[in-house]
C-alpha cells in the first residue's frame, strides 16, 4: 500500500544545518534502496490557487498570507502496513525537527 | 491486535533480516537465532504498552535480541568451539549493557558493511541447496521478510501448521547438515547467488502469476519478493544479476493495474493500457538495469540482465505496435543460448511471431509440441492458439484455446482462454477456402496414416472437381454431390460408401453437417460380374491373400478386368496412358508402338465394358496424364534410364508397370497367366478382339 506523506513548516522551526542534510541525505537514500520511498520532494513557497465556484474557476497566483499551512514537501512512499508509515514518518520527524506532517493512504492504480 | 502490536509487528518486517543475520552470526544457528529474536519481540510487547514505543524500536529490537544471544551462548559454555566466540561476545555484552536501560541506544553495534554481509549469509543459508524448494521459500520469506507462518501460509494458499512444519523442518535439516553461516566459494559468484535469485524470482512469480486459486495475482508477494530483491542488491552489490533481476520484477510489478481487467481476467501485454503502467516502478527498474550494466561483464549478460533488457523493451514502447520485436527476439534467442528451456524458446517463439510473421512463430512453436515438460503447460497450446488465429486458422485456434482453458490451473485465466475460443465464430467458414480445409483436415494428428491416405484420395478428387480456391462456406451439398456422381458413379457400392464417408467426416470436422445430404449410403449390391471372376474359385487356394497393399489390388483388379474385357494384348493394356481413356465411350486410343502395324487387325481402340468401367475412375483418383498401371515405387536409377518420359507419372513419379512385375503378381495370386486371363474372359465377348486374336 501506498502512503503520501505531506510536511508543513512550523515557524519556529529550527534553519536546515549540516547535521540535518547529511541525515536527511542518509535516510532518503536508505529508503530508495529498500524501494520504500517512490517519490519525494521539496515544494515552493506559495504557488498557484484554484478555486472553482459554480461555472467559474479563479486562478490566484501566490504567496498568500496564510504560509504556516503551506505544504513544503511531500514523500510518496510503499509500505506494508499503516505502522510501518507511522515508523517512518517517527524517524523522518525526528530528523527535521519542530513541524507536523499529515500521513494519507493513497488510493487506487 | 493493539496497536502497539501492529507497531512491534511492522518494525520487525522492517528489521527482522537484519536481526536475524546479526544473532546467526552470533550463535552460528538461524533456528535458535530466530528463536532468540522472538524472545525479543515478547519483550517488546511486554514493556512498550507500558513504557511507551523507544523512540529507536529497531535498535532497541536488536539490543535486547542480542543480549538473549550473549545470555545464550554463556549457556552453552560447555561448547568448546564457542569459548573464542564468547571472549568476543561478552566484550560485546559489556558495550551493550552500558547502553541498554539510558535514554540512547547502541545504534552502531555493528559496521554497516558487515550487517549487510550478514543478510547475504542469511540469504545463502535459507536457500540453500540442501532444503527441498518450497522449504528454501517458506525459510527466506520467515527469516529476511519476516512473515510469520500463517501470513506465509495466506499468501500460498494452505495452513498455517504446513507451513511452521516446513520452517522447522528445513532449520532442523540446516543444523543436522552444519549448514556454514558464509558466503559459499565458487568460482562463478553468478552461480553462486543462483539459487538466492531463484527463489526471490519463485516467490515474486508466485505473487505475479498465481498458479493456483482464483485470483491472477496475489501482490503482497510479489511486494516481498521485490523487497527480498532489493535486500540481495545492498548486499551484493557488484553482482549484476541481481540488479537484473531487480529490474525485471519492478518491470513487471510495474504492469500490475493493467495486466487485469475490471473482472479479474488477464489483459494481455499488448493489449494493456500503458496509461497504467506504474512510471514510478518503470524508473526504478530502469534505473537497477543501469546498475547492471554498470557492474556487469559487457558483451556477456546474464539470464536475468536478459529478461531485464526483454521488460525494458516494452516499457520503452509507448505503444504496442512500437514494440522492437526484432531486437525482442534477439534477445530471447541470447537467452536461449543460455538457458534452452522449453518455456524460454516457448517466449522466443512470440517474439518471432511478432518480428518475423505468425507462420516463423508457429514453427518455431511446433519444434516444442512433444517437448515433456510442455506437456500440460497450458501457454503452449494458448501461444499456438494465438499464431493460429493470426494465420487465419481459426479452427485450430479455437480448439488450441479450449485445451489451453482445460490445462490451466488458475480459475481467472481459464474463464479468458474460454472466452477466446467462444469467440472465433464455429466453423470460422468465412475467409477458409475449399482446398485450405482439406489440407487442415487431412493434417490432423488424431488420423491414423492409412484413414488419411484414404480421406485424401476422396478429397483430392473432389477438390479436382470443385477447384480450390471455392471459400467453404459458400460450399453447398448439391456441389459435392454431383462432383461426387461424377466421379464415383459407377463404382461398388462399398467404395461408393467409402468416399462418402470420407465427406462425412469432413463434413463433421467442417462443422458442415449436412455436406454429404445429396449422397445417399449404397446397400452392397451382389455384383453380376465381381472384378476377380476370371479366376475359377478352385484355382485360388482359401486364404490367397491379394497381392500388395488395398492400392495394388485394385491395380491388379483392374487390369484383369480390362484384359478380360477387352481381349487386347498384355502388352497394349500396360501400354494405356491416361489421356487416351475415352471413359464416357468405355474405349481407348492404343498407345503401343506396335498397333500401328497391326492396326488394320486389331483396330486403333481397346474398349471394355462395365466392370473397367466401374474400378478405372478409382484407380486414375484425380490423374490425369501418364501410364494407367503404376509400378509400386519410383523406379531406381538403374531402371529410370530405360523409360522415357511417357513411362512417368507426372504426378507420382512412379513408372509404368512392367510386364514381367505383373504377370509375377498375377501367378502368385491367382496361379494363373495374364494371357490365360485374357483368353477365358475374351472369348465370343469382345467383338473388338475377335476369336482369331493371337494367343
Amino acid at each position: 500500500m501506498r502512503y503520501l506523506m505531506t510536511s508543513r513548516a512550523s515557524e519556529n522551526a529550527k534553519a536546515p544545518d549540516e547535521k540535518l542534510f547529511a541525515e536527511m541525505g542518509a535516510f532518503i537514500e536508505e529508503l530508495s534502496a529498500a524501494g520504500v520511498l517512490l517519490a519525494t520532494g521539496g515544494l515552493e513557497p506559495g504557488g498557484v490557487r484554484l478555486v472553482s465556484e459554480g461555472d467559474d474557476v479563479t486562478v490566484t497566483d501566490g504567496p498568500f498570507a496564510e504560509s504556516k499551512e503551506a505544504v513544503v514537501g511531500f514523500a510518496l512512499v510503499e509500505v506494508r502496513s499503516k505502522e510501518e508509515a507511522v515508523e517512518l514518518g517517527r524517524r523522518f520527524r525526528r530528523i527535521v525537527g519542530d513541524g507536523e506532517s499529515m500521513l494519507q493512504q493513497v488510493f487506487g492504480p | 491486535m493493539t496497536d502497539v502490536h501492529r507497531t512491534v509487528d511492522a518494525i520487525w518486517k522492517m528489521e527482522s533480516a537484519r536481526i536475524v543475520a546479526a544473532l546467526t552470526r552470533m550463535v552460528r544457528d538461524v533456528g535458535v537465532a530466530e528463536e532468540l529474536a522472538q524472545d525479543a519481540l515478547v519483550a517488546a510487547l511486554e514493556q512498550w504498552p507500558e513504557s511507551g514505543v523507544p523512540d529507536n524500536p529497531g535498535a532497541w529490537l536488536t539490543t535486547v535480541a542480542k543480549r538473549r544471544a550473549v545470555d545464550h551462548i554463556r549457556r552453552d559454555r560447555r561448547s568448546a568451539e564457542h569459548d573464542e566466540l564468547l571472549a568476543h561476545d561478552l566484550a560485546e555484552r559489556r558495550r551493550l549493557e552500558d547502553g541498554v536501560g539510558g535514554p540512547e541506544y547502541d545504534l552502531g553495534a555493528a559496521e554497516p558493511a558487515s550487517e549487510q554481509e550478514d543478510v547475504l549469509r542469511l540469504m545463502f543459508v535459507s536457500c540453500h541447496s540442501v532444503l527441498p524448494t518450497e522449504a528454501r521459500v517458506a525459510l527466506t520469506l520467515r527469516l529476511l521478510g519476516g512473515l510469520t507462518a500463517s501470513e506465509i501460509a495466506r499468501a500460498f494458499l494452505t495452513v498455517e501448521p504446513l507451513i511452521a512444519r516446513r520452517i522447522a523442518t528445513a532449520k532442523r535439516t540446516l543444523a543436522e547438515e552444519r549448514v556454514p553461516f558464509e558466503l559459499p566459494d565458487g568460482a562463478d559468484p553468478a552461480e553462486r547467488l543462483s539459487s538466492v535469485l531463484e527463489v526471490v524470482y519463485l516467490i515474486f512469480n508466485e505473487g505475479y502469476s498465481a498458479t493456483s486459486g482464483d485470483d491472477l495475482m496475489r501482490p503482497g508477494l510479489c511486494l516481498e519478493a521485490l523487497r527480498l530483491g532489493r535486500l540481495l542488491a545492498e548486499s551484493a552489490p557488484d553482482e549484476a544479476e541481481v540488479h537484473g533481476l531487480v529490474a525485471l520484477m519492478e518491470i513487471q510489478a510495474s504492469r500490475t493495474a493493467a495486466r487485469t481487467g475490471p473482472a479479474g481476467e488477464p489483459v494481455p501485454l499488448h493489449t494493456q493500457n500503458r496509461g497504467r503502467w506504474d512510471r514510478l516502478l518503470i524508473r526504478r527498474g530502469f534505473a537497477a538495469m543501469l546498475r547492471a550494466r554498470a557492474v556487469g561483464t559487457p558483451g556477456r549478460p546474464g539470464p536475468y540482465v536478459l529478461q531485464a533488457a526483454i521488460a525494458v523493451c516494452h516499457a520503452q514502447a509507448r505503444t504496442a505496435e512500437e514494440t522492437d520485436w526484432v531486437r525482442i527476439a534477439g534477445l530471447y534467442a541470447a537467452l536461449a543460448r543460455l538457458l534452452p528451456t522449453a518455456v524460454v524458446r516457448l517466449n522466443q517463439a512470440v517474439a518471432v511471431g511478432m518480428a518475423d510473421g505468425p507462420a516463423a512463430g508457429l514453427a518455431l512453436v511446433d519444434t516444442l509440441t512433444w517437448d515433456p515438460t510442455l506437456r500440460d503447460y497450458h501457454l503452449l497450446p494458448g501461444v499456438r492458439g494465438d499464431l493460429l488465429l493470426r494465420l487465419g486458422r481459426g479452427e485450430e485456434a479455437r480448439r488450441e484455446f479450449e485445451r489451453a482453458a482445460l490445462l490451466t490451473g488458475n480459475a481467472a485465466e481459464r474463464a479468458y482462454l474460454t472466452r477466446r475460443a467462444e469467440a472465433i465464430p464455429v466453423g470460422d467458414a468465412s475467409t477458409r477456402t475449399f482446398g485450405e480445409a482439406i489440407d487442415a483436415f487431412l493434417a490432423q494428428d488424431r488420423l491414423a496414416p492409412a484413414t488419411a491416405r484414404s480421406y485424401g484420395q476422396t478429397l483430392w478428387r473432389l477438390r479436382l472437381s470443385l477447384g480450390v480456391g471455392m471459400p467453404l462456406a459458400s460450399l453447398t451439398a448439391d456441389q459435392i454431390a454431383g462432383a461426387f456422381r461424377g466421379s464415383w458413379g459407377g463404382v461398388a457400392a462399398a467404395t461408393w460408401n467409402r468416399h462418402r464417408a470420407a465427406v462425412r467426416a469432413f463434413g463433421a470436422w467442417t462443422h458442415t453437417p449436412g455436406l454429404d445430404a445429396g449422397i445417399p449410403q449404397r446397400m452392397p449390391e451382389r455384383r453380376s460380374a465381381p472384378a476377380p471372376a476370371p479366376i475359377p474359385p478352385a484355382t485360388v487356394p482359401p486364404g490367397t491373400a491379394w497381392p500388395g497393399d488395398v492400392e495394388a489390388a485394385l491395380r491388379e483388379r483392374t487390369l484383369w478386368t480390362l484384359l478380360r474385357e477387352s481381349g487386347a494384348t498384355v502388352a497394349a493394356v500396360l501400354a494405356l496412358n491416361v489421356q487416351d481413356l475415352d471413359l464416357p465411350e468405355r474405349r481407348a486410343r492404343r498407345a503401343d508402338r506396335r498397333s500401328d502395324r497391326r492396326s488394320d487387325r486389331r483396330g486403333t481402340w481397346i474398349t471394355w465394358r462395365s466392370g473397367t468401367a466401374a474400378l478405372l475412375p478409382e484407380l486414375l483418383n484425380g490423374r490425369t496424364r501418364g501410364p494407367v498401371f503404376l509400378a509400386d515405387r519410383r523406379p531406381g536409377p538403374a531402371r529410370a534410364g530405360t523409360l522415357g518420359a511417357e513411362d512417368i507419372c507426372p504426378q507420382t513419379g512412379r513408372g509404368r508397370l512392367s510386364y514381367e512385375r505383373a504377370e509375377f503378381l498375377c501367378k502368385s495370386a491367382t496361379g494363373h497367366s495374364l494371357r490365360r486371363l485374357r483368353d477365358r474372359g475374351g472369348e465370343g465377348t469382345n467383338p473388338a478382339a475377335g476369336p482369331t486374336s493371337p494367343r
